[in-house]
């Protein structure tokens, strides 16, 4: 499987590292969300059969963070963006 | 008291041979400089490389050189800077010629440095490195972080058939004999 790193060009899957849905940027609060909040953050995921959105980490590479869009049924990467640029659209990051 | 004398060795003995018409050669020569660049300050970082070293700041893909200075694009906030060394300390030099515009750290110890040439060198790489070699996709001075042999490895070209690699120091010997193994197989 190729990653085509959007400041890098196509890259060998190999040199990543899965980690995980997307959702893991979408942390709760810890002083003011509730337990139940953190546990569904921690513990449930969605089991999509067709579009993905995951965090991939160029480990073996320039250590970005990357949001990968990909069909679990084809594997087909159709987007792929820095995960910081997507935590910042989203106010999680400075 | 007594007094030693220590004598500092390279990590391969300074190691320097032809295999095939590939040589290798280890480049203890060079000192290694990380400047990671603080948030936003891109633009000053950008105007203190080029007063200090008259270097343009590197892409992510390609790095840039002055004489005997190379800076490489790391990641991306952070470049690493080639230069001829042989000072025990050259922190705080590097640190005033940029004005304290980046946070520096000397990584001349932790990464073993080849320089590998010869008319069948991409032969060789070709068995060993994932990224694409060809001129017309990794041309003159392009770089890049990738994974060798399952170890970590960085790939900048520095001639037509000649090229940097680097690598954990601690694992020095291992990466030598892969890089030895692919040049006499490419033999």
């Amino acid at each position: 499987m190729i990653i085509n790193h959007p400041l890098l060009g196509p890259r060998d899957a190999a040199e990543f590292v899965y980690k995980g849905d997307v959702g893991l940027i979408d942390r709760p609060d810890g002083m003011s969300d509730d337990l139940d909040t953190f546990h569904d953050y921690a513990y449930l995921r969605d089991n999509p059969a067709g579009e993905h959105q995951e965090l991939w980490y160029h480990e073996q590479g320039d250590r970005s963070w990357l949001v990968v869009t990909r069909s679990t049924l084809t594997h087909e990467i159709t987007k792929v963006e820095l995960a910081r640029d997507v935590a910042r659209a989203r106010g999680r990051s400075s | 008291m007594v007094n030693h004398t220590l004598t500092p060795t390279p990590f391969l003995g300074g190691y320097d041979q032809s295999i095939g018409g590939i040589r290798i050669r280890e480049r203890h020569d060079l000192g290694l400089i990380s400047m990671a660049i603080p948030l936003g300050d891109d633009a000053k970082v950008k105007k203190a490389l080029k007063a200090a070293y008259g270097v343009a700041e590197p892409s992510a893909t390609k790095s840039t050189v002055k004489g005997d200075v190379r800076i490489i694009r790391s990641a991306v906030d952070q470049m690493l800077m080639l230069f001829p060394n042989d000072a025990p300390n050259p922190v705080p030099d590097v640190k005033s010629a940029m004005k304290d515009s980046v946070w520096v750290t000397d990584q001349s110890n932790t990464w073993v440095v080849l320089e590998v040439s010869g008319d069948t060198v991409r032969d060789a790489l070709e068995r060993l490195c994932p990224i694409d070699l060809h001129p017309d996709t990794f041309a003159k001075n392009a770089s890049a972080r990738t994974v060798m042999e399952h170890m970590g490895a960085l790939i900048v070209r520095t001639g037509d058939n000649s090229f940097l690699l680097m690598s954990a120091s601690s694992s020095a010997g291992s990466f030598l004999h892969a890089v030895e193994t692919s040049a006499k197989y490419a033999s």
